[in-house]
């Protein structure tokens, strides 16, 4: 019985399914924002030329609060670790 | 507050040169078979052409827009500060034409034949579509304002489909009596760029702050609270005397009795109750619905807009028809031109599974929306979105929301970043 409240609290409250993103998907959403900078200080950075351990690390510190970020904290707490491990993987090997 | 220059401002803004056509190119390219017709060239329409012309060479593309060139509704409010023009907010067709093997139709669809799976164009031409994604925009209520009409809207212009009635009312503002009142009636949800009259009322108060600082905005509300309610009041209470008797902007909820016709004589708004309310210069936002194409086609539910599965957009009451934009039911995402481009993405990426007859992959949206309280003050909202168990669309629990004031410097870098975003993803989405 538990088991099926938690389900039913679950439904409409924003829990996902359980099945992984597609990382190529993920990372289109990416690249909306972060594409080639022009003026470094007050455009959103760039990612190419990073690796895809600094972008990992990056996305991991914003998620877990230990890297202050305007936005990108808010956008990497939707997703899970393995997540964005992946759309890192991706974004380096574009 | 208001002093950054035009200049500097037009600068930061400036699009790039090119080199970002190798953004894609990462992602698979492979060949499918299959005739997809997008209707409408907005962000929806141009992101999800982009996007299938770049995931798969081999299908066949048809973008249907009648206007040879698009003018963003992002970035228009910032026209009302004098801070860019309509040129400046311009993109044309040409790369995706060019490097991305559209075929462009300048025209306009007269009717959807849904049995033949076939577009009837204004010019008379068909156009036949194994896969159909519309992406039409938005259409006004004009029965939900008595005397608003849409030839009232040239004198009182609505500026809600971003073109030449945004420079009109600029040119209302700019030359409106020293002390004068401005009226934004606001519209009820849920309607296009959720905090677009606030930044709007922003950008103006921003103007009358250097110019007129004896002007007035009165936002004339239907609804008990607005977007990013608590990060503008703070920035109109920073900038703009919010809450003081000379303050620049006013906000008055009157959602139990709302505005309901215009005397467009007297130059006055009154409400349910009788209530009056003039103006020098008057800007309705109308209710909306979704565009008219969509409504004739028989694609829109009671309350006027396409409602869709989410994991593939197709219409629930067409299997061959997607709906992406703001014409389509994606909440809790909002109606935002980045919605439309994260909606496109994913609805590229189920057409081409359901053209290969292979799995759609498992979606999630993004929404990042800023505004300008002044050229120098920027704030935000953000939404993560994915499916829950049972496929419906959900804001993912824990992520999103709006700008921490905690952030050091937040408002200044977020002001960088509104350019910065704008300029990115109009290249994202038309190239």
């Amino acid at each position: 019985m538990p088991r099926l409240l938690l389900a039913l609290l679950c439904l409409g409250c924003g829990f996902r399914a359980d099945a992984e993103v597609d990382p190529a998907l993920l990372a289109l959403n990416c690249l909306s924002c972060h594409r080639e900078a022009s003026a470094p200080a007050a455009d959103v950075p760039a990612l190419a030329g990073l690796s895809a351990s600094q972008i990992r690390q990056d996305l991991l510190d914003f998620k877990y609060l230990r890297k202050p970020a305007t936005l990108m904290s808010r956008i990497a707490k939707g997703f899970s670790d393995e997540e964005l491990r992946a759309v890192a993987d991706y974004l380096a090997q574009r | 507050m208001c002093e950054l220059s035009r200049r500097r401002f037009l600068q930061a803004l400036a699009v790039g040169g090119a080199g970002s056509l190798a953004a894609c190119a990462g992602l698979p390219r492979k060949k499918t078979g299959g005739r997809v017709v997008v209707v409408g060239g907005g962000f929806g329409g141009a992101t999800a052409a982009k996007t299938l012309g770049s995931l798969d060479a081999g299908l066949n593309i048809t973008l249907v827009e009648p206007k040879a060139r698009y003018i963003t509704c992002p970035g228009s409010n910032w026209l009302f500060a004098g801070l860019t023009d309509l040129l400046r907010l311009s993109v044309d067709y040409r790369t995706l034409t060019e490097y991305y093997g559209i075929d462009l139709v300048t025209d306009s669809v007269e009717s959807i034949e849904r049995e033949r799976r076939q577009l009837r164009l204004t010019s008379g031409r068909m156009l036949a579509y194994d896969r159909l994604i519309l992406s039409p925009g938005i259409a006004f209520n004009w029965d939900s304002i008595a005397g608003y009409t849409p030839e009232v809207a040239e004198l009182f212009p609505h500026a809600w489909q971003a073109g030449p009635q945004t420079v009109l009312l600029a040119r209302q503002l700019h030359a409106m009596r020293r002390g004068g009142v401005v009226l934004i009636v606001a519209p009820p949800d849920p309607y296009r760029c959720p905090p677009g009259p606030y930044e709007r009322a922003s950008m103006m108060a921003c103007w009358l702050s250097r110019h007129n600082p004896r002007g007035k905005i009165i936002i004339l509300d239907p609804k008990r609270g607005f977007s990013k309610q608590a990060l503008f009041e703070a920035g109109w209470r920073r900038h703009y005397r919010y809450g003081e008797a000379d303050g620049l902007i006013e906000w008055h909820s009157l959602a139990d009795n709302p505005i309901t016709q215009l005397d467009a004589q007297g130059r006055t708004v009154i409400s349910d109750f009788g209530d009056r309310f003039s103006g020098d210069v008057i800007n309705i936002i109308p209710a909306q619905t979704a565009a008219t194409l969509a409504v004739a086609a028989g694609l829109t539910d009671a309350g006027g807009w396409c409602p869709v599965e989410p994991k593939t957009s197709r219409s629930l009451f067409d299997e061959f028809i997607h709906v992406i934009g703001d014409a389509a039911h994606f909440s809790p995402m909002p109606k935002s031109a980045f919605a439309a481009n994260s909606e496109a993405k994913a609805c590229a990426m189920a057409v081409i599974g359901l053209l290969r007859e292979v799995e759609v992959p498992t979606p999630s949206w993004l929404n990042v929306c800023y505004s300008l309280i002044t050229p120098e003050h920027g704030i935000s909202v953000a939404g993560v979105y994915a499916l829950d168990a049972a496929q419906s669309l959900v804001a993912v629990a824990g992520a999103g929301g709006l700008s921490s004031p905690a952030i050091s410097g937040s408002a200044e870098l977020e002001a960088g970043y509104a350019r910065s975003v704008y300029r990115n993803l109009l290249k994202d989405s038309f190239g």
